[in-house]
């Protein structure tokens, strides 16, 4: 029986099923990113390597805080 | 230490001053150094042993099928993995704004990492191997692995929920993906019973054994050597360049787009094999779509760039890190052609791919590692870079190494490719004898080990130029920062869901863990139920004991690396090496041996195609019986006794797999081998060979070559007489060649 169902199973359109998914997900997070109300606050995200914290000190030996 | 204030929004503040653990970024950039250069080396002393065979030394735990896979593991693992660490240590810590979680698991994490390094290149120069390739070591490596992965992952989420930065940087989330689908692919594909403590044989076999083993296989080149990567690149080249990344919501498109596509496209390694058509297919849509992506992150790094090229120019970090990009679209354009059907059936097996490979190795990861490590050694060593001058030789050297190197392999690849498959008018292969395609392309095999020397070079220039720096390095007291803890206050009013994703890590791990697993369960699960309905062929039989004892050596030795054992339909396939190959024929191959590289012709059908004497004067010394050849002698399995004491175990640990041995199979094992044994020796000794080679693990080799492919019938007629006629070509020609 488990057999016979398995070997009906229409395997080839599985990779239409797996493209529907992705082009689904693509279009809502393309889609989402690009709506223009997020625009100022991904700018701000993009400069957050380049913030370096305040420096208030340093010490040269014995465990890191 | 901490003191509190009151902030913007009016709710009370906590700032806290942290040091950063910049200690154990440099332990793993000195690492990253030493492994480099240790890889390399690998890969030039074995780009001169397939351009001279003389340089195999007779000597077991040098030879090719030995060093190849300590070389990929070695450049994988030990350079990109230690670099790996490195940038994402000093990276996590900035862009959370916190110390690494904990400095113990840090160093854990370090020492395990080299332990791990160190015992694979203990173990596989000993022949110490699983035999599926860049997943070659044992299990208990295998578990090491694992729980220095875990102390990875405690250490890095434990950072995360300690930051002090609300939003996740995008580098982070390509981090997350990074740690959470290595450790899946690599526990899924590790998979094995022990024999003992040095053997195992993977649960899989055959076709569903080739499946997840290259999903992982891929799945590395995607998980290890790009998403990291990317990661360090959306920090390392902003942070070099002194500028934002040009668009950070392009960053967004880029991660969720890799992770989703890349994972489903493994497959292309498997084209026109037995694997069902429709997963063919699959992975062939996938990898094509993976040039959106690829390419959106190329892209978005070099705009990174506009308005300081002129930095490119002066500044070692940016150059490399340039380079690194453009390479990478390079090699992510050709990986996407590669897995076009019609494209693959010629590349398949040839030199194009180990080009190709080397396009995104040295072409990106070797160039980005470069460009990270110049940002870094002098900041860690808290002083200048001591010759720019150096570094730009440095550059020289590698880039035309590596244009040697691909362009080399271009023309091996295609021009031994078009002479596999050249006919005449009758049909007949103009080049029946492989040897002849093989002569035909040594001369580039000198190019390619030339190209890797200045490589190599590059590599020692680049490691003089850190000794120096490091040696003038002024001593660094650590500095102490500022900065406010997480409180409600920087939570954003009505964030949207995808927002406030960005500020869950482990939910966001999660749904990356999703992402990823959509495309390995579409792919993976129907494949090992296709188990059931692999329509079954009563001849094939399981291996007979010592059969089984010879494939254990012909996986010892790594074959694998040379010789593939899958006949694709094609005609020429055909013509030269029998009917194609069917799924049922590997249902007892745990682990499956395709290979991926033809240096060697195929052997799936090379049973019975010469007798055995053929094969023992072969492994003493391949020149004998093919003039030419260049593979290594195998003298010391003329030495090595079989050890029948073994076969009971390895035998009931296949059972246990589902290979159909009965009790008795197992209780008779040694008795059996021993009589196959005796059989197999007749036939040398009648031709002059010592009595003692009854016992000697040529026996069990020679065993297992004569088996393959036997079980499984034989061409229709009309097709048998060509095959016969070009083996007979195959023949005149031998004898002219060795006359010459």
């Amino acid at each position: 029986m488990k057999q016979a169902v398995l070997s009906h199973w229409d395997l080839p359109m599985l990779p239409i099923i797996a493209l529907i998914i992705f082009m689904v997900c693509f279009i809502t997070y393309t889609f989402w990113t690009y709506k223009k109300v997020n625009k100022k606050f991904y700018d701000k995200a993009s400069q957050i390597p380049l913030q370096e914290p305040t420096k208030v000190g340093s010490y040269s030996k014995g465990k890191g805080l | 230490m901490s003191s509190t204030n009151v902030g913007q929004s009016g709710a009370k503040r906590r700032l806290e001053t942290f040091s950063y653990d910049d200690q154990i970024v440099k332990w793993f950039v000195i690492a990253t150094i030493f492994w480099g250069a240790v890889a390399l080396l690998l890969g030039v002393v074995i780009a001169f042993q397939l351009a001279e065979w003389r340089l195999n030394l007779h000597l077991p735990w040098i030879t090719f099928g030995r060093l190849r896979p300590l070389h990929t593991n070695a450049a994988i693992f030990a350079f990109c993995g230690n670099a790996i660490f490195a940038g994402i240590y000093y990276s996590h810590q900035r862009l959370c704004k916190a110390r690494l979680f904990n400095d113990t698991l840090s160093k854990i994490h370090f020492w395990g990492w080299q332990l791990i390094i160190i015992s694979a290149a203990i173990t596989l120069p000993l022949g110490i191997t699983s035999g599926k390739e860049y997943a070659e070591l044992e299990w208990p490596i295998d578990i090491l692995i694992t729980l220095i992965w875990v102390v990875f992952a405690v250490n890095f989420f434990g950072t995360l929920i300690r930051r002090r930065e609300r939003h996740i940087y995008v580098a982070i989330w390509f981090y997350i993906a990074t740690i959470i689908t290595v450790a899946v692919l690599h526990i899924v594909n590790s998979l094995s019973l022990p024999v003992n403590l040095t053997k195992s044989y993977s649960i899989y076999s055959g076709v569903q054994d080739a499946l997840v083993q290259w999903w992982y296989g891929h799945n590395a080149v995607a998980f290890f050597l790009t998403t990291p990567f990317l990661g360090l690149m959306y920090f390392f080249l902003p942070k070099a360049a002194n500028r934002p990344v040009y668009s950070y919501r392009l960053s967004i498109i880029h991660f969720w787009s890799i992770v989703f596509i890349y994972i489903w496209a493994g497959p292309h390694h498997l084209l026109y094999t037995t694997l069902p058509e429709w997963a063919q297919t699959l992975g062939m849509i996938f990898s094509i779509s993976l040039w959106m992506p690829s390419w959106g992150g190329m892209i978005n790094g070099l705009m990174t760039l506009r308005g300081v090229w002129t930095k490119v120019r002066t500044e070692p970090e940016l150059r490399f890190m340039a380079t690194a990009l453009t390479f990478y679209g390079m090699s992510t354009f050709e990986g996407p052609l590669l897995s076009i059907k019609s494209i693959n059936a010629i590349a398949h097996f040839t030199d194009w791919i180990p080009g190709h490979v080397h396009s995104g190795t040295i072409g990106w990861n070797y160039m980005f590692i470069a460009g990270v490590l110049f940002y870094l050694v002098p900041k860690l060593w808290n002083t200048e870079l001591y010759s720019k001058k150096l570094a730009n030789s440095q550059f020289w050297f590698a880039t035309i190494g590596l244009v040697f190197y691909i362009i080399s392999m271009w023309v091996a690849g295609i021009t031994q490719s078009l002479m596999w498959r050249a006919m005449d008018d009758a049909g007949r292969l103009i080049y029946p004898n492989f040897i002849e395609t093989v002569i035909k392309i040594i001369p580039m095999y000198w190019v390619r080990a030339t190209g890797g020397s200045l490589v190599l070079i590059s590599f020692f220039l680049m490691i003089y130029n850190f000794y120096r720096t490091a040696k003038q390095g002024k001593k660094s007291s650590v500095d102490v920062y500022e900065a406010y803890s997480l409180d409600d206050s920087s939570l954003e009013h009505n964030p949207n869901i995808h927002r406030r994703l960005e500020g869950l890590p482990m939910v966001f791990a999660i749904l990356s863990l999703v992402a990823i697993l959509v495309g390995s369960a579409i792919e993976i699960i129907p494949s090992l139920m296709a188990k059931n309905y692999i329509v079954k062929i009563d001849s094939i039989k399981p291996y007979r004991p010592l059969e089984l004892y010879g494939r254990d050596i012909y996986i010892r030795e790594g074959c694998y690396t040379c010789h593939s054992q899958t006949i694709r339909p094609m005609p020429h396939e055909v013509l030269r090496y029998g009917r194609p190959s069917e799924a049922a024929e590997f249902v007892y191959d745990h682990p499956f041996q395709w290979g991926s590289k033809r240096t060697g012709p195929d052997l799936a059908r090379v049973g019975g195609k010469y007798p055995h004497m053929w094969h023992y004067k072969h492994f003493w010394e391949p020149r004998e019986v093919t003039s030419g050849s260049i593979m290594p002698t195998y003298r010391w399995i003329f030495d090595s006794k079989i050890d029948y004491t073994s076969l009971p175990k390895k035998i009931e640990v296949m059972q246990k797999l589902g290979v159909p041995y009965t009790a008795e199979d197992i209780s008779s094992a040694i008795s059996n081998a021993k009589v196959h044994a005796e059989e197999v020796a007749s036939e040398l000794i009648a031709n002059g060979v010592p009595q003692k080679i009854t016992e000697m693990e040529v026996v069990a080799l020679i065993a297992y070559l004569q088996r393959l492919g036997t079980d499984y019938g034989s061409l229709p007629d009309e097709m048998a007489q060509l095959t016969n006629d070009s083996i007979k070509s195959e023949d005149s020609n031998n004898s002219k060649l060795e006359e010459k």
